[in-house]
């Protein structure tokens, strides 16, 4: 596999799994636990979207890629490469916000990682995602620790909704196959890499939470070659229903 | 965003009487000066009860007029066409719960807690502007949400802004400043389709059909049949008729339509050259006071949206609570 | 009765909702005010308050509401139970501080002193 080839799969992926998970968070605006969290979980699925569309001009520009909104929202679940941890629907709020937490910290390692690699417009989208991503993993932590330090029945709460969600975090981490491509041209550290800079960003978390890490036994893979759980496609449908029916107008 | 219209309470006669007898006519009569100084009325100031009581229930419909009204558009975020159109639209609700957020706060410097208010909404006591109570049935309906009834409230919010209640002014100010985003956004979404192809157009034009009717609803009843608006007009609690905010409508925004090549329902609608005033097809009242009475097509749907958002987010709130704490909570204090 | 138009919606099963529902007081927590800084170097202003359980969630809350559009460098909060105020009724006690020009720059005539002293030495 050639270097543009493996660029381009690290950054759709990542693309995907922002655009996704950015819907799914979207899906609390108006409906969060207290009107000051609704919209401060608001302002934070719009970066991630926002992110996404940054990724995808990337690929347009660099790459000769398509019109972003094309791409984003003409494409079908097989031909999409996030993982499957960010198409579960939202669920209850706690799992949401695990699922912020865990996904938010992988993303903050990654960056930190881009903010180093050898292709520059990587450094730049690093640069100008800091800021946001240090409010995320603020928001994050602050959250996960007051809930786990609450009481009983909401440490038992967070406790569940971290051991769902735990082996499909896993699969934010899965493998690409030209990934040693990408590391010896110092691209990007490899996602083994990444996934122990994130243990070791969520553990003092989880240990100032008191909640139990759990063994990392069956990561999720299966997103990044294309196999999805049916959430997605469902996800997609709703996401294109209104661009699908003309997609050359403009909306 | 907000209509006025159903707003205010019918005076209730034994208790106003009752309470006019407790209000000091000294403190009275200075209040009703500052007032028509132009001077605002703050928290801890003197107020009669019943200005107190009006402008409790006045600022609390705008606020859940305001967390209502973020679900009709809110159900749109996952299907908006393309990058742009979402992160506004996410941007505008988002907005939306945030002047909520506002108003609640300026509601409750009153004496009212959010938790009341929240409890009046959902048991149904407590209204929200009724053009919530329907539906946004296509993507076409977003963008007249977004363009004419923003309009509409921001004709109702700019009219507020000018009155007497130093924290709901306060309030109102920023909320002016972020629908002026809004009506750009939904203006620009709204031309999008008016000249796009036949199909968006087409899409429209039903919308603008459908939603005709209660935006000539919005700022309610005429005038000639709402009755108790002369006392709360002294107090700059009320600011404009009914009327006079529809006329203002009409004569900004229905050329706005027209110049698109759009029609709207109503054979009788023009500007009499010689008024300078709009006419138009009375709009069905019976229907209006129907569907505040909780029989419009979303009135259930909406209530029971926000009491799933209530009940969902309850242990997350209670888990927090700090009873020891709260002896020394307050309300806001300005 | 999940057959609302809206996906969103019908993936909520409002249907396994019983009826009423009350939020009990004291559940949106404390009030805390928040003050909003434009620049470095410029005062903090008040801008309005968020409900929080405690000050740490009241700042990050603030971030987002009062942080998220115009120009901001950093922010405060403060529990509203701890601001202290004069009744509005003391506003007379500050009635007078545009007659004491003894304090103020208008009070004093410098430039006509001078004048005086110019004229009367030609």
């Amino acid at each position: 596999m050639q270097i543009q080839q493996a660029l381009q799969e690290l950054i759709t992926k990542m693309a995907d799994d922002e655009l996704v998970i950015g819907h799914r968070n979207s899906e609390w605006t108006g409906l969060g636990p207290v009107m000051e969290e609704d919209i401060a979980f608001s302002s934070m699925a719009q970066d991630k979207i926002g992110h996404a569309l940054a990724l995808y001009r990337l690929l347009e520009e660099h790459f000769g890629g398509t019109d972003p909104d094309q791409f984003a929202f003409l494409r079908n679940a097989a031909d999409f490469r996030c993982c499957h941890f960010v198409e579960m629907p939202i669920g209850s709020y706690e799992f949401s916000l695990m699922r912020h937490f865990l996904f938010d910290h992988a993303e903050t390692v990654r960056y930190q990682a881009l903010a180093l690699s050898k292709f520059a417009p990587f450094q730049h989208l690093a640069g100008k995602a800091k800021g946001e991503l240090k409010y995320h993993t603020l928001h994050a932590d602050a959250w996960i620790i007051q809930l786990c330090t609450a009481g009983k029945d909401s440490r038992e709460r967070m406790q569940a909704a971290l051991d769902n969600s735990f082996q499909l975090a896993g699969g934010i981490f899965e493998p690409g196959p030209a990934e040693e491509l990408l590391i010896a041209e110092e691209i990007y550290p490899g996602e083994s890499a990444l996934y122990k800079q994130w243990l070791s960003h969520i553990s003092p978390v989880m240990e100032k939470a008191g909640l139990v890490l759990p063994e990392m036994t069956a990561p999720v893979y299966g997103g990044r070659t294309g196999k999805h759980t049916p959430y997605l496609q469902q996800l997609l449908n709703e996401m294109g229903e209104v661009f699908r029916l003309d997609p050359e107008a403009t909306w | 965003m907000y209509g006025g219209g159903y707003i205010f309470d019918e005076p209730n006669r034994k208790q106003q009487r009752e309470e006019q007898l407790h209000d000091d006519p000294v403190k009275l009569a200075a209040f009703e000066a500052r007032i028509a100084r132009g001077e605002k009325i703050e928290p801890g100031d003197w107020m009669p009860a019943e200005y107190r009581r009006q402008l409790i229930r006045l600022i609390e419909q705008h606020a859940h007029s305001e967390i209502i009204g973020a679900l009709p558009e809110g159900t749109w975020i996952t299907r908006a066409p393309g990058f742009k159109r979402k992160l506004a639209l996410i941007a505008k609700v988002q907005d939306e719960v945030g002047h909520g957020q506002l108003l609640y706060n300026a509601a409750e410097t009153l004496g009212k807690s959010r938790e009341a208010m929240i409890n009046d909404l959902l048991s149904g006591k407590s209204k929200y502007s009724n053009v919530f109570n329907y539906p946004a049935k296509t993507w076409a309906d977003v963008t007249v949400i977004g363009f004419l009834i923003d309009a509409a409230a921001i004709v109702n919010q700019v009219a507020n802004s000018k009155g007497s209640y130093g924290p709901y002014c306060r309030a109102l100010e920023r909320i002016c400043y972020e629908e002026s985003f809004h009506l750009k956004q939904g203006h620009d979404a709204f031309i999008e389709l008016a000249t796009g192809t036949p199909a968006q157009k087409e899409m429209l034009q039903d919308a603008l059909n459908r939603w005709w009717q209660p935006i000539m609803h919005f700022f309610g009843p005429p005038d000639k049949t709402s009755s108790h608006s002369e006392k709360l007009m002294q107090w700059k609690v009320k600011m404009a008729s009914n009327d006079d905010m529809r006329n203002q409508f009409l004569d900004a925004y229905v050329p706005k339509i027209w110049e698109l090549g759009l029609t709207l329902p109503d054979p009788l609608l023009r500007k009499n050259p010689d008024t300078g005033k709009w006419e138009y097809s009375d709009p069905d009242w019976d229907l209006f006071f129907e569907v505040i009475k909780g029989n419009g097509p979303c009135n259930k749907e909406r209530l029971d949206v926000r009491k799933w958002a209530e009940e969902h987010g309850r242990w997350i709130r209670k888990a927090l609570m700090r009873p020891e704490e709260m002896e020394r909570s307050a309300l806001p204090v300005a | 009765m999940n057959d609302s138009l809206d996906p969103r919606v019908n993936r909520l099963r409002l249907d396994k909702n019983d009826g009423s529902f009350k939020v009990e007081e004291g559940e949106n927590w404390n009030v805390f005010e928040v003050f909003h800084q434009e620049k470095r170097g410029a005062h903090h202003e008040h801008v309005g308050c968020v409900h929080a359980p405690d000050a740490n969630l009241a700042l990050i809350f603030a971030k987002e509401q009062f942080g998220r559009r115009k120009k901001c460098v950093n922010l405060w909060v403060v529990r509203s139970a701890d601001i202290l105020a004069f009744d509005l009724e003391d506003e007379d006690m500050f009635a007078n501080n545009p007659d004491k020009t003894y304090r103020d720059a208008s009070g004093f005539k410098v430039m006509e002193k001078i004048n005086k002293f110019k004229a009367h030495t030609k």
